[in-house]
Parts: C-alpha cells; sequence; structure tokens
C-alpha cells in the first residue's frame, strides 16, 4: 500500500516537501553565476542525492563535485560552492583552501550552511582572516522525504549530543522543521509525547507559533484538516528496543551493512552475477565507509556496489517489514513465478503474443535484477544470523527482555568478553541488562567494567562514565527498576509470535514489542483490544463505542508514564477565537494522519512496527514518522563511545 | 578531560603524570573510586609495557591493552611473562586461558594446546 514518492496516495503530501527543497536547492546554486565547483560535506551528500539527482546540478551550472576534506583542493573552476553542515573542522579545511590559493587569483567563494550559519563557525573564520573573503548564503534542508510515510532530518549523535552534551541544537532544527510542516499542514490540534527533551522540542514549538503570530499577524495559521495530532517520543523514553537486535529485513541489512540515507554498500560479488568475482577482489574500495562491528569479519577490501533502498523496488516493499524469517520463503515464491513467467515466450506464437511478450520484458528483467540484488543480501544476512555468536547475542537479548534468568546472562556475557567479540555488541547487551534490572550489583557491575579495560583497552573508561552518566550502565541503586512492571503493563512480551501471518507489533523482535511503538499506541489506542494493556478506565471505552470515538491521549496510562523517564505531556493548540478544530473533521471524511516525532533517532524496526498498525487501523487513521535519524544500537553506541585515533589501538584478538 | 589529555603526551614518563594527575582527582571523590583505581592499574600497566619492550626485542606494547600485551608475550615465545601478568593484574582464570588459546591457535603450537 505505500507508494513511494511522486504517486502520493497518502492523504499528506510528502513528496512536496521534496519539491520545495529541490526548488531551494536550485535557487541558493543559481544565485552564485556561471559554472561552478561544488564542495559537499560528506554526511550532506547522501541525504542530498535524495532530493536532487547529479542531472540536476548540472542543469545549474555545477560542473564537478569534490568532497569537503582536509588538505587542498585542486581545480580550474573559480566558483566555488561549499554546502555543509555549521562544523568547526569544516571551517578550519575551508580557510585551508583559501590560504594556499593563490592570493592573486579570482576564486570566488560561496559558504551554505546546512541549515544555517553559527557565531563559532564566524569566529574560526574570522581568526583565519578569510570571513571578508566568502560569500553566506543559508540552505535549509530539513526534513527530507524518505518515503512517503518517512521523513528524517539525517542529524548525527542528536542522542549523545542531547542528553551527554546537553547541546540542544537538534531540538531547534527540530522545531524548525516541524514549524515548516505546520506552515504547509495547518497547526497540529494536539502534541502529545514523552521525555525530557521532547518537552523542549513541544514547548519551542508552542513559542515559534507565538512569535510568527506576533510577527505577522495577517498570517494566523489555521487548523490542520488532515493532522490529528503529534506525537513526540524522545528516545531516552526507550533506550532498550535500539539495543536489541532488529530481526526485519531492512533492519537487519541495516545490523550487518549499515544503511545510510536509504543506501546501502555491499561487494558487487554479493548482488552481481558470480563471474564478477574475480574482477571485483583486485580494485580497492575508493570510498571508506565504516564497517559495522556486527560484521564477522571485516571482508578483503573488494568493489562495492550502491544500492537503493526504496519502494521504487516493489519487491524491497513487499519485504522490508518482515520477519526475516519468513524473506527466504518469499524469495522463493517470487523467483519460481519470474521463471514460470519467463517460460510465457513460448506460449507466445502469433506476432501479437510475442511483441506483448517482448512489452513485458522489460519489466520482468528489473524484477529479475531485484531478486538477484535481495537473494545475494538475503544469503549474506543468512551467513551472519547463523553463527553462534550472533544466537548467543540473540538469546541473552531475549531472555533479558523477558525477564529470563537474569543471573545466567551475566556468565554469557563474560564469555562473550573472553572471546573479544567487539566490544560494541558486549555494550549493548551490558546496557540492556543494566536498564531491565535497574542496574548491576556493585560487585558485577565492578568485574564488568574491569573486564572491559583490561581486555579492549584503558581508553573505554571514558566511554564506561559516558554510559554511567546517561543511566545506560549503572550499578544498582541508582536508579529504579521499574521494568518488570512496564513490561507487563505494555504487554511488552509477547510469547507466541506467528512470523508468517503477525498479529502483533511484537513480531518486529520476535516477540519483544517496542516500548516506544507501545506508548504510541497507547496515545492513539491503536491496540487490538485482544492485546490492549489491562488498564483501567478510559482506555475500556474503545471495545464499546468503536472507531470514530476513540480518543487520543494519554488517559489510563498515567501508572505508566510515571515509571518511565522523563515529562509527559499533552498539549491543544487552540486557534486565537478558541476553536479547536473544523466541524468536518470531527465527522471523519478522511482518514486521519497521525505524525510521530522521534527525537534522538528511531530504528527501521519501529518504523516497520508502525506501519503495521498503520494497516491494521485499515485506512482509519495513518502514520507520518519522522525523525532525526534512523539509528541501530551500533550507531547510537559508537556516538558514545571514546574514540581515540592517533593512539593506534590495535585488536589483534580478532584473528 | 586530563585522561584525555593523556593521550597526546607522546613522551611516556608525561602520559603518566598528566594520569597520575588524573587518579589524585578522582581520589577526592568516594565516588570514583573504581576510576582511581582503574588509572593506578593503567599506569602500572604502561610501566610493565616499557619495561617488557626493553626485554622482548622488536615488540610495540605501550598502547595495547592488558589482553593484547598477553597475546603478544605469548606470541613471542614468553609465557612465563604472560604468567606475570597474570597475576600481577589478577586476570580471571577463564579469560587468561582464552587469551592463550587463541595465541598458540595462531601459533599452531599444537604441543603447547594439546594439555589445554
Amino acid at each position: 500500500k505505500m507508494s513511494h514518492l511522486g504517486n502520493t496516495n497518502s492523504s499528506l503530501n510528502v513528496s512536496s516537501l521534496r519539491e520545495l527543497a529541490r526548488k531551494q536547492l536550485t535557487t541558493v546554486l543559481d544565485s552564485v553565476r556561471g559554472k561552478k565547483c561544488l564542495v559537499l560535506d560528506p554526511n550532506i551528500s547522501a541525504p542530498l542525492s535524495l532530493i536532487a539527482e547529479f542531472s540536476l546540478l548540472k542543469e545549474h551550472g555545477v560542473e564537478k563535485v569534490h568532497y569537503l576534506q582536509q588538505g587542498p583542493l585542486e581545480t580550474d573552476l573559480k566558483s566555488l560552492i561549499y554546502i555543509c553542515r555549521p562544523q568547526l573542522n569544516y571551517m578550519k579545511y575551508i580557510a585551508g583552501h583559501h590560504q594556499k590559493n593563490d592570493p592573486s587569483s579570482v576564486y570566488e567563494y560561496n559558504l551554505f550552511f546546512v541549515p544555517r550559519r553559527t557565531k563559532i563557525c564566524e569566529r574560526v573564520l574570522e581568526d583565519s582572516g578569510v570571513f571578508g573573503d566568502i560569500l553566506y548564503v543559508f540552505y535549509h534542508l530539513d526534513l527530507i522525504p524518505f518515503e512517503d510515510d518517512l521523513l528524517s532530518l539525517e542529524l548525527d549523535n542528536t542522542f549523545k549530543e542531547l542528553y551527554l552534551d546537553g547541546d540542544y541544537t537538534s531540538i531547534y532544527y527540530a522545531a524548525r522543521a516541524l514549524m515548516k510542516l505546520q506552515t504547509k499542514f495547518g497547526l497540529f490540534p494536539r502534541v502529545i509525547g514523552k521525555g525530557d527533551c521532547a518537552k523542549h522540542l513541544a514547548d519551542m514549538l508552542l513559542r515559534m507559533r507565538k512569535e510568527v503570530a506576533v510577527d505577522d499577524p495577517s498570517s494566523t495559521l489555521s487548523v490542520s484538516q488532515s493532522i490529528d495530532s503529534l506525537i513526540i517520543i524522545d528516545r531516552s523514553v526507550d533506550l532498550i528496543t535500539p539495543l536489541c537486535t532488529q530481526l526485519t529485513y531492512e533492519g537487519l541489512i541495516d545490523e550487518v551493512f549499515s544503511i545510510r540515507a536509504s543506501h546501502v554498500e555491499v561487494d558487487s560479488s554479493i548482488v552481481g552475477p558470480a563471474s564478477q568475482k574475480s574482477v571485483a577482489t583486485t580494485s580497492a574500495t575508493t570510498s571508506t565507509t565504516t564497517t559495522t562491528p556486527a560484521q564477522p569479519s571485516p571482508p578483503p577490501p573488494a568493489k562495492k556496489k550502491k544500492i537503493a533502498l526504496n519502494s521504487t523496488d516493489k519487491l524491497f516493499v513487499q519485504l522490508r517489514d518482515m520477519n526475516f524469517a519468513v524473506v527466504g520463503g518469499v524469495l522463493n515464491r517470487v523467483a519460481r513465478r519470474i521463471n514460470e513467467d519467463y517460460e510465457g515466450r513460448h506460449q507466445a506464437k502469433t506476432v501479437a503474443q510475442i511483441r506483448e511478450f517482448i512489452n513485458k520484458l522489460g519489466g520482468l528483467q528489473s524484477e529479475h535484477q531485484s531478486l538477484r540484488t535481495h537473494t545475494g543480501i538475503a544469503e549474506e544476512i543468512m551467513a551472519y544470523t547463523v553463527t553462534p555468536e550472533f544466537n548467543k547475542a540473540l538469546e541473552v537479548q531475549q531472555n533479558l527482555a523477558a525477564g529470563i534468568d537474569i543471573n545466567l546472562q551475566n556468565d554469557h556475557i563474560e564469555e562473550m568478553i573472553n572471546r573479544q567479540v567487539p566490544i560494541v555488541q558486549v555494550l549493548r547487551l551490558l546496557c540492556l541488562l543494566s536498564i531491565v534490572n535497574g542496574g548491576l550489583k556493585q560487585k558485577s557491575f565492578e568485574f564488568f567494567k574491569k573486564e572491559i579495560l583490561q581486555s579492549y583497552g584503558f581508553e573505554h573508561l571514558q566511554t564506561l562514565l559516558n554510559l554511567e552518566r546517561l543511566n545506560m550502565f549503572v550499578k544498582q541503586g541508582s536508579t529504579n527498576n521499574k521494568f518488570s512492571s512496564i513490561r507487563k503493563q505494555l504487554q511488552l512480551i509477547v510469547d507466541e509470535v506467528d512470523e508468517h501471518n503477525p498479529q502483533d507489533i511484537s513480531y518486529v523482535y520476535s516477540g519483544y514489542a517496542p516500548l516506544s511503538v507501545r506508548l504510541i499506541q497507547c496515545v492513539t489506542k491503536g491496540c487490538p483490544t485482544s492485546i490492549n494493556p489491562v488498564v483501567t478506565g478510559a482506555a475500556n471505552n474503545v471495545a464499546g463505542t468503536g472507531v470514530s470515538t476513540r480518543s487520543i491521549g494519554w488517559k489510563g496510562y498515567e501508572d505508566v508514564l510515571r515509571m518511565l523517564p522523563g515529562k509527559s505531556f499533552d498539549e491543544v493548540q487552540r486557534l486565537d477565537d478558541g476553536t479547536i478544530r473544523s466541524k468536518k473533521l470531527i465527522q471523519g471524511q478522511q482518514p486521519r494522519v497521525t505524525l510521530i516525532f522521534f527525537l534522538g533517532g528511531c530504528t527501521y524496526t519501529e518504523i516497520a512496527a508502525i506501519r503495521f498498525m498503520a494497516q491494521q487501523e485499515e485506512g482509519q487513521r495513518e502514520y507520518i514518522i519522522a525523525t532525526t535519524q534512523i539509528i541501530n544500537g551500533n550507531s547510537l553506541l559508537n556516538s558514545i563511545m571514546q574514540k581515540i585515533d592517533h593512539l593506534g589501538h590495535s585488536t589483534s584478538g580478532s584473528s | 578531560i586530563t585522561i584525555l589529555e593523556s593521550y597526546e603526551q607522546k613522551d611516556l614518563n608525561e602520559r603518566i603524570n598528566k594520569l597520575k594527575v588524573a587518579s589524585s582527582r578522582y581520589q577526592e571523590d568516594k565516588e570514583h573510586a573504581f576510576e582511581a583505581k582503574a588509572i593506578d592499574e593503567y599506569i602500572k600497566l604502561l610501566h610493565t609495557q616499557s619495561q617488557l619492550e626493553k626485554e622482548i626485542p622488536h615488540q610495540q606494547l605501550v598502547g595495547l591493552s592488558l589482553n593484547d600485551t598477553v597475546h603478544k608475550c605469548i606470541t613471542t615465545n614468553h609465557s612465563n611473562k604472560a604468567n606475570k601478568l597474570k597475576s600481577d593484574f589478577k586476570i580471571p582464570d577463564k579469560r587468561f586461558w582464552w587469551i592463550k588459546l587463541k595465541a598458540l591457535v595462531e601459533m599452531r603450537d599444537w604441543d603447547e594446546l594439546d594439555p589445554m
């Protein structure tokens, strides 16, 4: 049911955001005359490619594209356009380019900040004496549409910035982006959420709306006709979900290969015909992508192929949100069908029939290619999921989430450290252990810390301190353990999961329902009644009165909310005359759209679970997911881990 | 922060001095007894490593983790030094045997492996 951008059947025209971003990009490009050289922030380049293809850049005078990095920039083009995030290291590189170039030459520097320039960046450029020679423009690239139901700000490390560094820049960017959505689609009638930073975001959004009204009284926003509410979920509320290994197809692709801006890079030998294998090993990869620590052993440098993972690939649409356990069977069936379709050529007797077959052939071939790609990827994931290490880690996770044999899990984790599995995997389990138990006993807390320092290196002392500050790895007593009652009240563990025919969102982790999405179900009362958490009060009216009167809000779930960290809130946005919403909406003439914003990132499993909810609602409600970025346990922990590059630290243990 | 600075010190003694400052700062705070102890242990490791570098030629040990240091000792046929590290740093038996097992497999030293 999900359509790709461009031919939308969503009640919210998300692709119009893409058009807007494209138009803004071409406008800024056109503001510089003549042929130009584009110098891109490597982190922006992938999301930017979702907005504009190279031919569009070319139409607007871009001759060459370079990555912004340290060292000299060689180009004969005189107009340089830098597009980058306001980061200090980038400012230093740019200043370096400027100083190296012949001062008498006529280079023209243009710097586009995404999304705005900061005082500290200005300072760096001033100190390098280049500030006055550069032209500054803003490029307000914010929410990038990945799919009709998925938008991302593509910021990195937001959780760490918010909760470890106390840096709230991402809240500001998020509020700006949401404000833009309100300008386009109308005021969100309700803003509901959970988490301290989520509360900051909601407050900032309400304030921004008031400021707009003061600045320009004529431009009063009307209440949205299609969006019924904005739900903001803060990552700090649910750290369990990202720490668990995602078991959907797209989630596992991300765990094994790392997806960036809906693209994945894999060895071309995996997805290409087997004959390419000999060629592939000879040429080394040019772009150094960060290999996931999850990979069992880093493959020898081989030719990489970039694969787009989006809904233009019909087979991928079918597979992406499925539990990986059923993916093999589907691929098999599709293979058989394609084969039959090819065989159809033998039935073609007349010229007209042959022509008809040939017309079909193009589609058939692209289907065939897609099948080959996904069979290759699935085989690679399969090879990873059958390893004892993977299964042991999964078993530990599932036991921890379900609260089974907790003490036994300590031994398993100790053994993993002894086997020197990558530290990220160990930390994922230790944090999970700590969070579900409300901390470790003093003795085992110090034991594990010592094990980690001695096994993986002393520099991780800072990592451990960071995790402690984030309440992710602590000793008992520093937090209250309420997970077991949260688990019970929200029915986070579902014993019987039918992966082929899932009845509940818990299928995405084969038994564990993501806490964050359960909270969203609390708000929208979107649980099927069979698994509806047992609560007193308001939730009971769900069964009797039918879908149309289901009320949105936290009512009935106050107890659970109190057990989770952070503030909860529920604000109503009214027009100045006091009307809350138009009559039309109450009568439910069109599907209600609920916008969900994940502050601090969300996982592919959470996206899959929300899409599953939408299907369960059978058109009564649509969900649009917006997030600061898409994360998994590895990227989350990597952002928190202390990195000391110049230490020359080697991990010879993994031989 | 002092710990971070310590990594920037090329000179081992300078690095150790920085660490000593960090350690004493942590000692002032009861809550951070573990950290103070960990830093002291690291200083001890750095001392040991630089001493070992003199005794085992052509090996860079300073900067390695304790596990990797033990591993290096075994692969360079200095098992007695590995055993000393085990007792000096109180490495649990289980972990020590894992390191030894890996190192011996890497060396294809089946004779030593056999009794394990």
